[in-house]
């Protein structure tokens, strides 16, 4: 392999300029560090989003897939999915997979962070959700956070901007739970409820996951990078890390060799190397980062790399109600959502818990096409017709999303022949859902139409079949776990890595369980705790 | 490139695949032109065009009279192909569907509309404080529902 350049060197580099890329670079500013970030995606102009084109919904299953291989843009890599039930999906790009994601933004709850002490199964974070409050405020403010107050389901706190509008489907479905006595709340949404630092409010054209031509979605690229690039933070497209250099004296990390957009191999040096590849992306490099020194890949002394993967695995149930729903009016994930379920019940034959989502923004060709995450066509001939003209219209539907418990043979590891275009190896899933997710599923799919049924349905339709929707990878979770025990985690309690002092991961895959909201605020508001550990430890960060 | 009989045939297998409305408002996806949109549809599937011969000559194998069949008796052998290659027909009916509902004309007959969703959006009123207080009243009114981080 040859080395044809060579960069100045940086005080921090790192890796992935989505989600948890940008926030940590946001936290670490103050530092006046020399700060550069390597993306292997490039810059997409809001004007290209193709919900600004006529024909925007075949993006969704073309070039604007969620699936990096149904898009197979240069800058994604394969993931070989044989043996998962659940594919992971995502968006490579300046702005990572905020880009495509669809804005819902519960926290986590105080439980979540316990669930070793309080329900005896997986292990307890070593962090709590009293210590990353603040982070959560703090990265609120920067995304901009719409919501209603005073949820009974979480300590108290207040997003910032008034709720989106719940609309014709929510206001349904919060009377029917309110029939039963049951809870649900206006979902928090990064999503402008109101225009915002020059970022239009939204206008509910539910097409989030084809990025926001409004700019109303609070994706990385509309949020901190305008920020961080103003200020200074280098940013480097087009770069894909092949490998995490480590000095064989010292164990210390000095830097990575990437793949230019000039299509050279590029050495860049960095006293600080901060992973933030997402759940996939992270254990890949470090696995793709192996030595002989190291030769289970870097940082992986626990063996834990790539172990534990989770999802949020997910099932549907719709409604079919006598008037129409306007489903495909507003935000694609948020109108309401609801925790009754949340929380561990002796009575159920599972642990730990599951919220049920609405779901809106069905436009005919996703419905038509089995659903958003799913692959199964509707009916064809006079069944089709039917469908279409008296069901679409007026239906509602909620979406059972379970926390999946950590299991170390759900796995991320290296395929031995898929690469990328770059000749590096890709990463291979190995997934099965746990006994105990389907039962949670099987219960909340019962709870689900219960709810449909109290809001005024008069016809119930299972998504599913039993099975768990396909395409719905959205969050990757684990496969880096933090922890106190360096025999069974792979960074401590603030992201650096136990074997390598001077290598952090800031993304999902340093999440000790999956709680069973997404993920997004929980994992920006972890960068931002790591980068106020960083800066409060800087005299001694490598000890 | 189709013959005009492969052509024909297609465009009645379409229409039974997604039909008129009885009262022909809404048109068949034969009537739509679906037919051009496969003959392009390389972005959405590995081989439309394997596909879209597949399903026409089965058709022609089971029924050479496919054309003067009774609308019944077409659907019928649509069923049979589908049997016979399920994999192709499904792909075949996840083209034909986004063949379909890709045409913006088509979309405000399902009540969604027809211009590109941004920059107009579409116009959702937000619930008033009043409304919104109701709603939530039997909520608040539980009081705290979830669980402290000691239990
Ligand atoms: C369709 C969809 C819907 C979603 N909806 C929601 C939602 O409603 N709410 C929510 O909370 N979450 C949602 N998510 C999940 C959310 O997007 C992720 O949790 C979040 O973006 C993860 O942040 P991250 O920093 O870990 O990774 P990402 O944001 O994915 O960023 C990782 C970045 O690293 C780059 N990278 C990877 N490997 C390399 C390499 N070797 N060299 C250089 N660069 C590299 C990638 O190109 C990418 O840009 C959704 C995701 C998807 C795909
Ligand atoms: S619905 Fe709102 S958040 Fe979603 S893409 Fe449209 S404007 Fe953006």
């Amino acid at each position: 392999m040859v080395t044809t350049m060579k960069h100045e060197p940086v005080d921090v580099l790192i890796i992935g300029a989505g989600a948890s890329g940008a926030a940590i670079a946001w936290s670490l500013l103050e530092t006046r560090m020399r700060i550069l970030c390597l993306e292997q995606g490039t810059h997409l102009p809001d004007a290209d989003f193709p919900s600004r084109r006529p024909d925007y919904e075949l993006a969704r299953y073309g070039e604007f897939s969620c699936d990096p291989n149904i898009r197979q843009l240069a800058q994604d890599y394969p993931i070989n999915v044989d043996d998962s039930c659940i594919a992971p999906v995502n968006w490579n790009g300046v702005g990572g997979s905020t880009i495509n994601f669809l804005g819902h933004w519960p926290r986590m709850k105080p439980s979540d962070f316990r669930t070793r002490s309080l329900d005896g199964v997986a292990e307890d974070w070593p962090v709590d959700y009293a210590t990353l409050e603040p982070f959560y405020a703090m990265n609120d403010r920067n995304t901009g956070v719409s919501g209603l107050s005073g949820n009974p389901a979480y300590p108290d706190y207040a997003p910032e901007l008034p709720p989106i509008p719940l609309g014709q489907l929510g206001q349904t479905l919060a009377k029917g739970f309110n029939q039963l006595g049951w809870h649900w709340w206006p979902s928090d949404v990064a999503i402008l409820s109101k225009d915002q630092d020059g970022r239009q409010k939204c206008v509910n054209a539910g097409t989030c996951d084809l990025g926001c031509a409004a700019g109303a979605k609070g994706g990385t690229n509309f949020t901190y990078w305008p920020m961080l690039e103003r200020a200074g933070v280098e940013l480097r497209t087009g770069s894909r890390v092949r490998e995490i250099l480590i000095d064989p004296a010292t164990g210390m990390a000095t830097g990575v060799l990437y793949h230019g957009a000039d299509g050279q191999l590029h050495r860049q040096q960095a006293e600080m190397v901060i992973l933030a590849c997402n759940g996939i992306g992270t254990p890949r490099l470090l696995l793709n980062s192996d030595t002989e020194r190291n030769p289970d890949g870097l940082a992986n002394s626990s063996g834990m790399v790539g172990r534990n993967l989770m999802f949020h695995p997910l099932t549907g149930v719709s409604g079919v109600f006598d008037q129409p729903m306007k489903g495909h009016e507003g935000p694609m994930a948020c109108s309401i959502l609801s925790q009754e379920f949340y929380e561990s019940d002796p009575s159920r034959d599972f642990v730990r818990g599951y919220g049920l989502h609405s779901g809106r923004s069905t436009t005919p060709m996703t419905f038509a096409l089995g659903g958003y995450g799913i692959d199964r066509p509707i009916p064809w001939g006079a069944a089709h017709r039917e469908i279409m003209d008296d069901i679409y219209p007026n239906i509602a539907s909620l979406t059972v999303v379970a926390e999946d418990l950590p299991d170390q043979e759900n796995r991320v590891t290296l395929d031995p022949d898929l690469t990328d275009s770059d000749g590096i190896p890709a990463p291979k899933i190995s997934y099965r859902l746990g006994e105990n997710t389907r039962r949670m599923l099987k219960h909340g799919e019962a709870r689900a139409a219960e709810a449909l049924r109290a809001a005024g349905a008069h016809t119930i339709l299972s998504k599913n079949d039993d099975a768990v929707w396909w395409r719905a990878g959205w969050h990757q979770m684990g496969t880096c776990r933090m922890g106190n025990d360096p025999e069974n985690s792979v960074v401590n309690g603030w992201g650096r890595s136990h074997d390598v002092k001077n290598l952090f991961i800031v993304d999902g895959s340093i999440f000790v369980t999956a709680g069973a909201v997404n993920p997004t605020s929980t994992i920006q508001a972890l960068a931002l705790y790591i980068g106020d550990r960083i800066k409060t430890n800087i005299a001694t960060l490598f000890d | 490139m189709l013959t005009t009989r492969q052509t024909e045939t297609l465009s009645l297998i379409l229409n039974d695949v997604i039909p008129p409305s009885a009262d022909g408002h809404v048109p068949g996806a034969g009537n739509a032109g679906v037919a051009s949109f496969l003959q392009q549809a390389t972005p959405y599937d590995p081989d439309p065009a394997r596909v879209v011969l597949t399903v026409i000559e089965t058709v022609l194998e089971i029924a050479d009279d496919f054309s003067s069949q009774s609308p019944q008796d077409r659907i019928d052998v649509i069923i049979r192909v589908q049997a016979q290659h399920p994999q192709i027909f499904e792909r075949f009916l996840r083209l034909t569907y986004m063949g379909y509902y890709s045409q913006a004309e088509l979309r405000p007959l399902f009540g969604v509309a027809a211009e590109p969703v941004h920059p107009s959006g579409y116009p959702v009123p937000s619930e008033s404080s009043r409304m919104m207080a109701d709603l939530t009243a039997p909520v608040r009114a539980r009081g705290a529902v979830y669980r402290p981080a000691d239990g």
